[in-house]
């Protein structure tokens, strides 16, 4: 059980504090409803770059890092499709520091040329360092386009290309941050061993003067069901053959969501699922292979993916493959094979709410998909699926036209 | 409306409550030690073994450490690994220059069951044929797809420059070591780094004294009597080493030299000289190289510790056509710090940024024992942190230029850069 208190100030920012006595630390926790999805598709990349710019500098305070080092504390952020999530863990005693540098780069932020010139730079090396210098690192570039067509997740967090970082200019940062970076859009966590009041009061000090924004409205278009079977094949000077299945599935508030992330575990989450232990022990097809959801808010994917052994074929594999899945829709899953599968998600469970900035995160995100206390009842949800619901999710989603295949074929095959 | 230009008043940080684990004596050489203040079902343990790289020839403690599990006369792989999840386990196992680690994470109430099944697994394990095959192909791959990596590449090249002398420690592998591994030396590898090779043992979770009194027993028959010696002198060879990678859009750069690990009246001041260079976020490093000049998304120094010695590294991976201005910068700073004092408030930023972080490092049951390991490991008590928070206190900026001095020279530098 994971205790939170929540309220809200007058310009609609959404506090929860969590009450941790067994730290010394603290952690600021502050998600922003804005994500990939928000950016236009002439401008992608923007969200992450965005964050970046967080760091350069706000109205009143020449440098966010430093302070903050200063009182002991460090900090980070994360982009995904959906979300912005930044946080700073510090020593208890001094978590004043990280509330006046939240709260003032949430007033409003330096905006020097300098910093954007620098971040652009900087976010083109992560491009190179993580999606283009490295074997397999465009897959997810490549992936995103086959089985989105119109909604905004057809672009990856760090952009369509190069160019759209290259090409952000002061005006668009400026008004990014005007439509996004403003009370009503934020969800403040602050986890530790505080009192009540005194987070009421810090929290009203720092973040309560800050002017009300207007709550942007967001009217993406829906992804249309997936009708038909789609495969691409791309050749890479990579040394070995690599496959990706993307299956679509129903949104993060679906009923069936954890159903799908359950059958995930079934397919390829250790070394006893299913796809490892037929297609990599028994038949030798392949050298690794896994299956897990994107976890993503709006209609996401079930992955499975891997690599061939040498001298195996693509078309090889998807036989098996297609078996394999063919026995899910047909046959139930055993008692016995669920609760191995339950085992192990309480106990991943349990080693994720460890520490107290995984429990912030956690209250956030359920926050903004609703209620920060569904992360209480995630649990019990898990335990009351059955068989009856995994066979029926199976035949709806591991179906061939349901289906997007991605083929990294090894252009220089010794 | 609150004063936004006056950072708020801030608490410094003075003393840290450190917990050490309980410590029970397997054998005169080989420790237990049990840390129970884990608040929630939570439980990990961790076998080490005298069974790291430096101990046989090329890939076998590689290869024996990745079929422990691959079954026994009357299991196979697949029957250990169902018996592992369906407690709920996760498996970790490695090797390094020094050791070899299996470690389990998993719910207090399925440890010793888990615990169990591992050491039938490790005692029993027979190294079928079909399994080392399989193992092999596998890692060959991924050698393979490493080798496209411009990180993994320096990494290599840097090592081998870094343990120049001590062949055992330099060991990269090729690809024709993952060909014709024969099923007699990887035998005769765990005959005597397993079977006779557990150095230490440690359990995190919150179980009461008898128990971990029964889980002892469990281990009498694979105690090591003695614990071979490991080289204490290793030695780097300087110099600068530029290959080209065709088709590479960035450069990684590596470069370090070996020093010494903490029985070195120096260790701990020096730690702070690598703090201001590139341990953290606002280092000179980052400050100048990521900051200013928009050449990386990351580039940070560290200490490593072995038992004997120790070493520091600097790496970054920066676009290609500015690697040599990158180790220009990288040069700049080593000298500026050897030429110039650091500001009285650089240093205050990093003596509260140091001690913030040594606040965190000592912050729930998990984090103090990995603490405690790391004094444990060169002889030394929790009393070592303590003295690092008056190191910390203390240091001037004279010690720091003298340290750098000693130690930063660019020419005794061994560099590598891939890309």
């Amino acid at each position: 059980m994971i205790q939170f208190d929540r309220f809200k100030l007058d310009n609609g920012l959404t506090v929860l504090f969590h009450k941790d006595t067994t730290t010394p630390m603290a952690v600021v926790n502050i998600l922003y409803n804005v994500g990939a999805r928000d950016e236009s598709e002439d401008k992608t990349g923007f969200a992450h770059l965005f964050e970046h710019l967080m760091f350069g500098g706000s109205v009143n305070i020449p440098e966010f890092d430093t302070p903050l080092q200063l009182a002991g504390g460090e900090n980070n952020a994360f982009t995904s499709n959906d979300i912005t999530n930044y946080y700073d863990v510090l020593p208890v005693n001094n978590i004043e520091t990280a509330l006046w540098l939240e709260s003032d780069r949430m007033l409003s932020l330096a905006f020097t040329p300098k910093s954007l010139e620098v971040q652009r730079s900087v976010v083109i090396e992560e491009f190179k360092q993580r999606y283009l210098n490295q074997p397999y690192g465009d897959v997810w570039l490549e992936l995103r386009p086959e089985v989105y067509k119109i909604h905004p997740y057809k672009w990856a967090t760090i952009g369509k290309e190069i160019k759209h970082i290259e090409e952000a200019t002061m005006e668009d940062v400026k008004g990014f941050f005007n439509k996004f970076y403003h009370p009503a859009n934020a969800i403040l966590c602050i986890g530790g061993n505080l009192e009540l009041d005194e987070v009421k009061r810090l929290t009203t000090k720092w973040f309560g003067d800050i002017p009300a924004g207007e709550i942007n409205k967001r009217d993406l278009p829906k992804e249309p069901k997936q009708t038909e079977f789609r495969e691409k094949t791309i050749e890479r000077a990579v040394p070995t053959d690599a496959f990706y299945y993307a299956f679509r599935m129903e949104d993060r508030l679906h009923p069936d969501y954890l159903v799908y992330d359950t059958l995930s575990d079934i397919l390829g989450r250790d070394k006893s699922s299913r796809l490892y232990k037929s297609l990599k022990k028994e038949l030798g097809l392949v050298s690794n292979i896994s299956a897990y959801v994107t976890g993503s808010i709006d209609s996401g994917l079930l992955i499975i993916s891997g690599k061939l052994n040498d001298g195996v074929t693509f078309d090889q594999l998807d036989e098996a493959f297609w078996k394999e899945l063919d026995k899910l829709l047909n046959s139930k899953v055993s008692d016995e094979e669920l609760s191995r599968i339950m085992v192990k998600i309480r106990t991943s469970n349990e080693f994720q709410h460890q520490a107290v900035l995984n429990r912030a995160m956690a209250l956030c995100m359920n926050e903004l998909l609703g209620d920060a206390d569904m992360i209480n009842h995630e649990s019990e949800k898990y335990a009351a699926i059955t068989a009856d619901d995994l066979q029926r999710v199976a035949a709806s989603t591991l179906i061939k036209t349901n289906c997007t295949l991605l083929n990294v074929k090894a252009s220089h095959a010794e | 409306m609150p004063n936004r230009n006056l950072q708020p008043e801030l608490v410094a940080i003075d003393a840290i409550d450190f917990v050490a684990p309980k410590k029970y004596d397997l054998s005169p050489t080989v420790p237990l030690y049990h840390m129970k203040e884990v608040q929630n079902e939570t439980s990990r343990f961790d076998l080490y073994f005298d069974a790291g790289n430096c101990r046989g020839e090329k890939g076998t403690p590689g290869f024996t450490n990745g079929l422990l599990l691959s079954g026994t006369p009357t299991k196979t792989s697949v029957q250990i690994q169902e018996e592992i999840n369906s407690l709920g386990g996760f498996l970790e196992s490695g090797v390094s220059v020094e050791n070899a680690t299996v470690s389990m994470y998993c719910l207090r109430e399925n440890l010793k069951s888990i615990l169990n099944t591992i050491l039938d697994a490790i005692k029993h394990v027979d190294f079928k044929e079909d399994e080392i095959k399989e193992l092999c192909a596998d890692r060959k791959q991924k050698w393979r797809i490493n080798q496209e990596k411009v990180a993994t590449r320096a990494q290599q090249e840097f090592r081998s420059k870094l343990f120049s002398s001590n062949d055992r420690y330099a060991i990269t592998l090729e690809e024709k070591d993952f060909d014709n591994v024969q099923q007699s030396d990887l035998k005769e590898f765990h005959e005597k780094f397993y079977l006779q090779g557990l150095t230490k043992v440690v359990i995190v979770g919150n179980f009461e004294e008898e128990t971990i009194l029964e889980i002892a027993e469990y281990f009498n028959q694979f105690l090591a009597s003695e614990i071979g010696d490991f080289d204490p002198n290793v030695l780097h060879e300087p110099g600068i080493q530029k290959i080209d990678k065709e088709g590479a859009l960035q450069t990684a750069i590596r470069a370090g030299r070996m020093l010494f690990n903490k029985n070195h009246p120096d260790y701990l001041d020096f730690l702070f000289v690598n703090t201001i260079l590139g341990d953290y976020f606002g280092s000179r490093l980052m400050a100048n190289i990521r900051e200013d000049k928009g050449y990386t998304y990351g580039i940070g120094s560290m200490v490593a510790e072995l038992d004997g010695t120790g070493y520091f590294l600097m790496a970054t991976e920066v676009g290609k056509e500015v690697r040599d201005e990158t180790l220009k910068e990288i040069q700049f700073e080593l000298t500026r710090l050897q030429t110039e004092l650091v500001p009285e408030d650089e240093m205050q930023l990093v003596r509260n940024y140091v001690l913030g972080q040594l606040l965190k490092s000592a912050d729930g049951a998990y984090a103090m024992t990995d603490l405690f390991l790391s004094a444990e490991l060169h002889g030394k008590t929790l009393d070592f942190y303590n003295d690092a928070i008056k190191s910390i206190h203390g240091i001037t900026p004279e010690r720091v230029q003298e340290l750098a001095k000693k130690y930063l020279k660019w020419e005794y530098m061994a560099v590598v850069a891939v890309g």
